[in-house]
């Protein structure tokens, strides 16, 4: 798949970059970091204008991410019939309007593989639009010219970063998980002594 | 949440990260090892920065994605020494890849087009000249 992205890239240009972004911030599973990655590469070659190439990029992955928000947004109505007296639902609808930024702002550029499933949520927890779009923004715009300015700088060898990156997405991922784990293996810990108390 | 499938989602979740950390962080560690290796290519002066990128030499970063004109491109060979080299005409080729043009023409030879293209960059190389030392005084 990726092969066949990067040959429309170099024949086609920004164009193909942009709806490549667009279609990937909606779900499809189209290999996004190692592409921006390589068209930060293909910019160094002259092949592609850097800043109307990442212009370009930025205002479609937005465009992108924001219609997935509001697939989340549509789909609030049924989510809440289903589960609007769900002590479990208020718990997360609340948990993500008071952390729902840091998530949206991180997974766009570090935390790539759950940035479309956070869009979602986001649109359905009712979490505000302009919020969203601000940190959806600010984190595109680092994805964007962060990572294509790597591409830019390794020129042809821009495939060891794509590597490097992506293992650090993964990384990531797994130490969160392990975090959490942890943090409510802790929990449940602390309140085992409790229960045998009250008992 | 009853407490058996809390400590279920616990122990998945432990799991699963440790999974995740061990396999992506050995793959960052042997990636990270390689770029050691390589390096970031060297910025160019100020000076020169207007000017068009300098060839590529190293044909082993040549890809089955890549077409005969970005290739010539990248390497500064004209691409009609590529075409020649692979017998194949330039007019309705010329935004297929690599493995399109083996694919198509090459159906027997899996490979076969890659590896000329690299030996006909590597035979228009420039060859590497020797600057001359001044002689050391006596």
């Amino acid at each position: 798949m990726s092969d066949f992205l990067l040959t429309q890239i170099i024949n086609y240009g920004a164009p193909i970059l942009g709806a490549i972004v667009l279609i990937g911030a909606m779900g499809a599973p189209f290999p996004g970091t190692l592409i921006v990655i390589a068209a930060g590469a293909f910019a160094k070659q002259g092949l592609l204008t850097w800043y109307s190439t990442g212009l370009i990029a930025l205002t479609c992955v937005v465009i992108g991410d924001n219609l997935s928000y509001a697939m989340g947004h549509f789909a609030r109505e049924p989510v809440l019939r289903r589960f609007q007296d769900s002590e479990n639902w208020i718990k997360a609808e609340t948990t993500f309007n008071r952390w729902g930024g840091m998530s949206v702002f991180w997974t766009r550029f570090l935390l790539t593989g759950i940035a479309v499933p956070v869009n979602l949520i986001a649109g359905t927890s009712g979490f505000g639009f302009r919020r969203f779009f601000i940190y959806d923004l600010v984190g595109e715009a680092i994805w964007i010219f962060g990572y294509g300015g790597l591409g830019y700088l390794f020129g042809t060898q821009w495939e060891v970063v794509s590597d490097i990156l992506s293992n650090i997405s993964g990384l990531s991922l797994g130490l969160i998980l392990l975090a959490i784990g942890i943090w409510l293996s802790v929990r449940q810990l602390k309140t085992r002594p409790q229960r045998n108390e009250v008992l | 949440m009853s407490p058996g499938k809390q400590r279920i989602l616990v122990t998945v979740l432990i799991v699963l990260g440790i999974l995740l950390a061990g396999f992506f962080g050995l793959r960052f560690f042997h990636t990270f090892r390689e770029l050691r290796r390589h390096g970031p290519p060297p910025v160019p002066p100020l000076a020169s920065m207007e000017d068009a990128p300098a060839a590529e030499t190293d044909v082993e970063l040549i890809r089955d994605w890549m077409t005969v004109p970005y290739i010539a491109m990248t390497y500064h060979v004209h691409p009609k020494v590529i075409f020649d080299a692979l017998g194949i005409s330039p007019r309705g080729n010329e935004d297929k890849s690599l493995a399109q043009l083996n694919e198509e023409f090459f159906t027997q030879s899996p490979g076969l087009v890659i590896e000329l293209v690299k030996a006909t960059v590597q035979a228009h190389q420039p060859t590497p000249t020797v600057e001359s030392v001044p002689p050391s005084a006596p």
